[in-house]
């Protein structure tokens, strides 16, 4: 009996230390935490584990491998390299039609992409102006986010319960951005995180989109806008700061949630 | 808490976050069915395209941590680029069958495979899979051992610190099931979502190595004092 109960305890604490815990049973925990101080110990033994192994040294990919394998891929296609058949002869004659087709093609091609292309910079721009609308319902209810919590174990599983990706929530207190909650907004029809910081008296809300939809930096409705992506997400700040504030506000997230460069420091 | 479900959430997170407390709360049994990833049907996004430009797509962007997968895998640089050429090899073949869920883990269970797959072929002896053992000794693997069924007094937990090189013999040293788990969190910094659609196994088995690979590690580097 014994053994179970601690067996169920070292899951339930491997699932916090990883964020894996839903807010209740989180909160929870860390109410036993604060009581129980062989639950502590235990709980700070597995932190130094985690610290000692994120510190191993990251095996880097070797640059010659990847293009090893693109050239193992080239030659992985039976049947499509070597012997001129008859068919290449043909295409030869036919060459100008070809030319002719090729060009039209290429026209429509062009005309198509730069109309994409505008129509994604208009889709960014509208990306941009929904998320300065979600920092201004936010600052219009009677709090901006939906859950409340100055603790970052609380504020990621509450996003991983409610959303299929969940950005890292790093506590910049450290550097005057001190974490309050996080709420869910929605760009266009999909759920996003909004991570809510407190600059001084100032509201900041940091929008996660995904990657590669970084918006222009600019002003809306009197509320600053700055945007930069990593792999995972596209994050978009959005606060009635000024500029130059939002870039240490990056600088600040940049370097407290690091998604490959410097898996150490974090715990 | 206003609720805030959306259809999407209902879908992936809610599920998952269910099914983590019924294994909480033993509700479920460790063994019982796959997660829940699996209600997300596959969608081929791949069939219209050249499969070069869905490889480069899907597998390219995961190269750095799929060799950082295998050299764990496999314990060195060389085995780990060979295991790499043939996992890119074996997804571009494959590209066909990804179904746009999760190009990350797809990427990587194919990497995972290759590497076990080329253990066997080339290192008949090093490695021990639980599916070798018995259902008994792979129970007493997982869930016994030095501090398996004692609560240690708090004097008696003492914080360590390992160096990088004590930590790199430690997880060297894990048997396989252990070391992958601890690996696909620590290094490649999954969710057990993910980790568990990778090594082929029940989220509850995953909790269970990860808690029972983090006790063996802190028993070893312990030892090292």
């Amino acid at each position: 009996m014994i053994a179970s109960i601690k067996e169920n305890d070292e899951l339930q604490m491997n699932a916090y230390c990883d964020g894996e815990l839903d807010p209740p049973s989180a909160v929870e925990f860390e109410r036993r935490l604060a009581d129980d101080e062989s639950l502590k110990a235990r709980y700070n033994r597995l932190l130094s584990l985690r610290r000692a192994v994120r510190s191993l040294p990251q095996y880097e990919l070797p640059p010659c491998l990847k293009a090893r394998i693109k050239s193992a891929l080239d030659t992985d296609r039976p049947g499509q390299v070597g012997r001129p058949s008859q068919v290449s002869r043909l295409r030869q004659r036919s060459w100008s039609f070809q030319a002719l087709a090729a060009a039209a093609v290429f026209g429509a091609v062009i005309s198509s992409s730069v109309m994409m292309t505008m129509d994604r910079y208009d889709s960014r721009e509208e990306v941009a102006q929904q998320i300065v609308a979600g920092h201004i319902r936010g600052l219009l209810a009677p709090q901006p986010f939906d859950i409340a919590s100055s603790d970052r174990h609380t504020v990621k599983p509450w996003f991983t319960s409610h959303l299929p990706e969940s950005p890292q929530v790093p506590d910049l207190a450290a550097h005057g951005f001190v974490l309050v909650g996080g709420r869910v907004d929605v760009v266009g029809h999909d759920p996003v995180a909004t991570i809510v910081y407190k600059h001084a008296k100032h509201t900041v809300s940091l929008t996660t989109v995904p990657p590669r939809q970084s918006v222009s930096d600019q002003t809306i409705a009197g509320y600053n806008v700055r945007s930069w992506s990593d792999i995972e997400f596209t994050y978009i700040a959005v606060s009635d700061i000024p500029p130059e504030d939002l870039v240490s506000f990056e600088h600040a997230f940049s370097a407290a949630s690091p998604v490959w460069r410097t898996l150490d420091s974090r715990d | 808490m206003p609720n805030m479900t959306t259809p999407l959430s209902v879908n992936r997170s809610n599920s998952w976050g269910t099914e983590l407390n019924e294994v909480l709360s033993g509700k479920r049994s460790e063994g019982s069915d796959r997660l829940s990833s699996q209600q997300q049907a596959p969608v081929p996004i791949v069939q219209h395209k050249n499969e070069r430009a869905a490889f480069d797509e899907v597998f390219l962007p995961h190269m750095a941590e799929a060799y950082r997968l295998a050299q764990w895998l496999t314990g060195n640089a060389c085995d780990a680029e060979d295991v790499v050429q043939e996992a890119a090899l074996r997804a571009f073949r494959g590209i066909k069958s990804f179904g746009a869920v999760n190009a990350r883990a797809w990427s990587l269970t194919i990497v995972r495979n290759t590497a076990y797959s080329w253990l066997v072929k080339n290192r008949s002896k090093a490695m021990v899979f639980t599916e070798d053992l018995s259902p008994a000794e792979q129970q007493e693997l997982e869930h016994e051992g030095p501090h398996g069924t004692r609560i240690e007094t708090p004097e008696e937990i003492a914080l360590f610190k390992a160096d990088a090189e004590d930590a790199e013999h430690a997880l060297a040293k894990l048997p396989a099931q252990f070391r992958e788990v601890i690996v696909l969190r620590e290094i490649n910094q999954l969710n057990y979502r993910d980790i568990a659609e990778i090594t082929n196994v029940p989220i509850g088995t995953v909790m269970s190595r990860l808690s029972r690979g983090r006790q063996l590690l802190i028993a070893l580097l312990g030892d090292r004092r």
